[in-house]
């Protein structure tokens, strides 16, 4: 019989886990209720973004440097997620098989980045030395102080999403163009521009849940090819009917995650995720938090 | 006489490779209604999304206040068994000119945005009014129209009753100042009464001197609110009628479709 401290402390980091995967999968989720594509290079933006991070810390180091490396990375992203929406995307557009080509150009995309990654950066593993130490006691068990840190800002950098989709003139056009795009059209609205800026933000949250991997774990040019199966998961887990849906699917892939980990072993934990995958799409394909219809 | 607002010429257009209209040929002048009457299913409203730039137009020109928003030239059609030309193929039109510059669509049925709410809406409507003065007057005189949506104000559109939503439908193409307002079967599929108040509202509009285009399948309605009206029928415009001898619905219906035994 386990005891309740380490069920809590499974918890725990189920929990810690689903932070990060949420920021994740939020990147990939609004791509896919404003532009109807699925963005296969979400996972190599994270590994870019993590990079452009590790770059920048290599000449400031400490806290400052760290928080240089957040803010440039993010901003990067962003400008990178934008281009890639004029070249990859928009070209085929009007194509009446759009959806298809997408998964093929975003795929050339990815291939084509993690290759540019390797030829800057080289093969080796880097870490992004995280900038907090210390453990925090809980249950019983030391929790890094930095896993908190994460799931704070990554839970504050959600909110800062929902606050600028809900609340602002330029928010609320991205979600108009994303909920009837003639509709947007005819009230003037510049749908690509608006499309491009989705994918901009998709790129940043997806630098910021990077540089959080690249600084719990090694960056390598192909690690981003875990984060996008796990963001997957959680999307078609959660539905993205709202923008809280894979959220709160994040949290539940995390803490299943984790869960599995413990019980079953760590190489049974990718299984146990897609048999809950395929459980929901059986029993309800429009995911757990989902009805049948996709907005923003 | 001064050059029209709207002048179109010789303009065809469709879905590829299905023609849908061609050769049209009108013009609308200064604080000058034209309504469009004929049978469904006859290219009326891929004309005005034509018009507006929603769908490409294949031939013709479309000259709004002066400026041509369409590519000049025919469109070609190209096809090639190993070449696919849509990806080369750029837009011949774009909706966001022609919404600048006033040239405003109200869409049939349209079902606007069904998870954003009524308030949020009209407040982001004005963006195609880019710099012009008037949204605040238009604001006011929206709520005197449409008090309805004030009440609605926090609902998202897709709780709203089908008037409700052609409101906010009208309401948006009016806050983005309309030069010219071309709505699309506004009373579609309402109730009697809703029919009414809108169509009251329409006439508050109509009085404001913006000039309309309006499409609609009841033939009073149509006749009490334009200067002209002009058949539609098989793709392209078959009369035009003026005001001062404007038919009943039985007259037109003979026109379009022979006399009655």
């Amino acid at each position: 019989m386990i005891s309740a401290d380490t069920l809590a402390f499974i918890l725990m980091s189920g929990i810690l886990l689903g932070g990060l995967y949420a920021l994740m999968a939020t990147g990939l989720a609004i791509v896919w209720t404003t532009l109807g594509v699925f963005n296969f290079a979400h996972g190599t933006l994270l590994a870019l973004g993590a990079y452009v991070a590790w770059q920048v810390t290599q000449s400031v180091s400490g806290g400052l440097g760290f928080l240089l490396a957040v803010i440039i990375s993010m901003g990067v992203m962003f400008l990178v997620g934008f281009l890639l929406h004029y070249v990859l995307i928009k070209p085929f557009e009007r194509h009446e098989n759009v959806v298809l080509l997408a998964v093929i150009t975003t795929l050339a995309g990815a291939s084509i980045i993690e290759n540019t990654i390797l030829l800057s950066w080289g093969p080796r593993d880097r870490q992004i030395s995280p900038p907090i130490s210390g453990k925090i006691e809980f249950f019983g068990a030391a929790f890094n102080t930095y896993d908190f840190v994460i799931l704070g800002i990554s839970l504050l950098a959600l909110l800062a999403l929902a606050f600028f989709l809900r609340h602002t003139t330029r928010g609320r056009s991205m979600r108009a163009a994303a909920q009837n795009r003639e509709a947007a059209e005819l009230m003037g609205l510049n749908v690509s521009l608006l499309f491009a800026l989705t994918i901009g933000l998709a790129a940043a949250t997806a630098a910021l849940a990077g540089i959080f991997i690249g600084s719990l774990r090694f960056i390598s040019p192909a690690f981003g090819a875990d984060p996008l199966m796990k963001s997957l998961i959680v999307v078609i887990l959660g539905g993205v009917a709202r923008f809280s849906s894979p959220i709160y699917a994040a949290f539940i892939v995390g803490i299943a995650e984790s869960f599995s980990a413990y019980f079953l072993g760590l190489y049974w934990a990718p299984a146990v995720l897609f048999a809950m995958m395929i459980a929901v799409l059986l029993i309800k394909p429009e995911g757990l938090f989902g009805h049948r219809s996709k907005t923003l | 006489m001064s050059a029209p607002l709207l002048q179109i010429s010789n303009l065809a257009g469709g879905y590829p490779p299905v023609s849908v209209f061609h050769g049209i040929d009108f013009s609308i002048g200064d604080h000058e209604s034209v309504g469009f009457f004929g049978p469904n299913g006859h290219g009326k409203s891929t004309l005005l999304k034509t018009i507006a730039g929603l769908i490409d137009p294949w031939d013709g020109d479309i000259v709004f206040d002066g400026v041509q928003l369409n590519a000049k030239g025919r469109m070609r059609a190209r096809t090639s068994r190993n070449l696919n030309y849509d990806l080369f193929r750029r837009r011949r039109m774009v909706a966001q000119t022609a919404v600048r510059s006033g040239l405003i669509y109200v869409m049939q049925g349209n079902l606007l945005f069904p998870e954003m709410t009524v308030g949020e809406v009209l407040e982001i409507a004005p963006v195609a009014a880019a710099g012009r003065q008037g949204v605040g007057e238009m604001r006011e005189q929206i709520d005197a129209l449409f008090p309805r949506l004030r009440e609605r104000w926090t609902s998202k559109i897709r709780y709203l009753s089908g008037g409700e939503r052609q409101m906010v439908s009208i309401a948006v193409g009016l806050l983005a100042l309309p030069r010219l307002l071309m709505l699309d079967e506004p009373t579609l599929g309402l109730s009697p009464k809703l029919r009414i108040e809108l169509s009251v509202a329409i006439r508050k509009i109509r009085q404001t001197k913006v000039p309309l285009i309006i499409v609609d399948q009841n033939i009073e309605f149509l006749t009490s609110l334009v200067d002209r009206l002009l058949l539609f029928d098989h793709g392209s415009i078959t009369r035009e009628i003026a005001a001062d001898a404007m038919p009943s619905h039985d007259e037109v219906m003979a026109m379009m479709f022979g006399e009655a035994s």
